[in-house]
């Protein structure tokens, strides 16, 4: 008799559609799958303006800044400049596996969109601010190469670029020191960078079609989008990492990707961002922090340093990811497929043992890596 | 303010109505902690600070430490709490960050002397 119930029950059970399914095919959303979806958005987020830098949101800063980004002028040989990296034509990156300016550099180029609502800046979160971010490749013999002294010196000898400094900061560029020249310049780029937010997306839609139970705009979401979603927040755990409107916690992970950046040559990763952090004399707890009561500055002081921060790089966000191929760190998965296959498949022996334990294989079937790209492509 | 009304209490022996309405009490092996999260919804990803206020047998222990972790995930917190003390047993806590949804685990480090007594506190941060 029990035998007989329980059969009769699994024939009910099967005769229902699956629990995610409605009736007419549509998915539904648990309670907690909603506020997790709702916890993506609003987009586009209120941008305030950096505390730490004393000319963000200033709109002569923007456009000094935007003339500085695009400016060869200053690049050692007056071939390259930020967009020759970021350009604006590939969301702000390069397509390339590693940047390239005067010669490659050891990792791959981020975009540079929506950088306003990061805590961390670079790779192995080397800089605690956009303008901290922006000195290093004037120092670096692989990107700009120009000194503070030469790059002052530029800027003073270019009519234009003088007169947006001027415009700016009020004083001659000629009158300031080098460093704080370089300073300067590097809070009018991020003036500028702070601008760049990507636009809305069909994400956005389903998110607001969800809030506000507009069903009519949510069925205008791809089924294998929303497929791909329900596995981005329940199985797949990616949201755990790539959280809010953003899509990134901001944070660090390790992933079980390669160490290297060349034969014999170790990344750090996070745990080498940590160090170059706080022996940096453009970090927010240093004297070019425009904000008296260093009100941002709480992070970089209680930052953790551990062997767990070994290997670790910053969890990107996902927005426009369908446009800044190929993907990690070290650019080393081509195309999406390769970053859903790679999570789908990792190797948790690659993993470090102080890591992330809830990356395990998912072992996904085509038509869930299908979905799963689907939906990031709508990022 | 917060102070003012927390000392009575300890002068009683032990945090029974410290911290107020908000205030998580925890009575375990002798030893009584509350505790409060700064906002009282702990938000993902922000900053937020912790007042504790503990006791061992009815008296202040000489020391109180805290910090905080994901045990299903193998990791703490990325950041190191700033302890600040504001009383025999009452401590405050910044700058504990949240990183990621899901459970978390408070720890708090009571000792008496050099004998450390731990208490775990499980934390549902949703978003």
């Amino acid at each position: 008799m029990i035998r007989a119930v329980v059969l009769l029950a699994a024939v009910v059970a099967l005769l229902q559609p699956p629990p995610a399914a409605a009736a007419d095919g549509a998915l539904t959303w648990t309670d907690d799958e909603r506020a997790l979806i709702l916890s993506h958005g609003p987009w586009p987020p209120k941008i305030a303006p950096d505390p730490s830098n004393r000319v963000s949101g200033d709109d002569d800063a923007i456009a000094f800044g935007r003339a500085l980004f695009e400016s060869a002028t200053l690049s050692r040989d007056r071939n390259a400049s930020c967009a020759t990296c970021h350009n604006p034509g590939l969301a702000f990156s390069d397509g390339l596996k590693r940047g390239v300016a005067i010669a490659e550099v050891d990792r791959n180029t981020p975009s540079l969109f929506n950088m306003r609502l990061n805590r961390w800046y670079g790779w192995g979160g080397k800089s605690d601010s956009l303008w901290a971010q922006s000195i290093p490749p004037f120092l670096d013999q692989r990107e700009l190469a120009l000194p503070p002294e030469r790059l002052r010196d530029r800027i003073a000898a270019d009519a234009e670029l003088a007169a947006g400094y001027r415009r700016t900061f009020g004083r001659e560029v000629a009158d300031v020191a080098p460093e704080a020249a370089m300073v300067d310049v590097a809070k009018a780029l991020a003036a500028f960078q702070e601008t760049l937010v990507s636009p809305r997306t069909a994400f956005d839609d389903f998110r607001d079609a969800l809030a506000a139970n507009d069903s009519d705009g949510m069925a205008a979401y791809p089924a294998a989008a929303q497929r791909g979603l329900k596995m981005f927040i329940g199985r797949g755990q990616c949201v755990f990492c790539h959280f809010g409107p953003n899509f990134t916690n901001g944070e660090f992970g390790n992933i079980g990707l390669g160490h290297f950046m060349s034969p014999g040559r170790v990344d750090k990763g996070r745990y080498g961002g940590i160090e170059l952090l706080r022996e940096n004399p453009f970090n927010l707890l240093g004297d070019y922090n425009d904000d008296p009561d260093r009100t941002t500055a709480g992070f970089t002081r209680l930052v953790r340093q551990s062997q767990k921060t070994w290997g670790e790089f910053r969890v990107p966000s996902l927005r426009n990811v369908a446009h800044t191929a190929p993907y990690m760190h070290d650019g080393s998965l081509a195309t999406l497929e390769d970053v859903v296959h790679h999570y789908s498949e990792i190797d948790e022996n690659r993993l470090h043992q102080d890591g992330e334990k809830i990356l395990k294989r998912l072992d996904l079937t085509d038509r869930e890596v299908a979905d799963m790209v689907t939906f990031l492509k709508t990022l | 303010m917060l102070l003012a009304t927390a000392l009575p209490a300890f002068a009683q022996g032990c945090p029974e109505d410290t911290l107020g309405d908000g205030a998580t009490r925890i009575n375990k092996d002798g030893q009584t902690i509350a505790y409060r999260t700064l906002p009282a919804k702990i938000p993902v990803g922000k900053p937020f600070a912790v007042e504790v206020i503990a006791c061992i047998d009815g008296k202040p222990p000489t020391g109180i430490r805290m910090d905080a972790g994901m045990p299903m995930h193998g990791h703490g917190m990325n950041y190191t709490p700033e302890k600040k003390d504001m009383g025999p047993g009452h401590a405050r806590f910044d700058g504990l960050v949240f990183h990621m949804p899901g459970k978390w685990m408070f720890t708090f480090d009571l000792y008496d002397g050099t004998e450390r007594k731990r208490t775990m506190q499980a934390i549902r941060v949703r978003p």
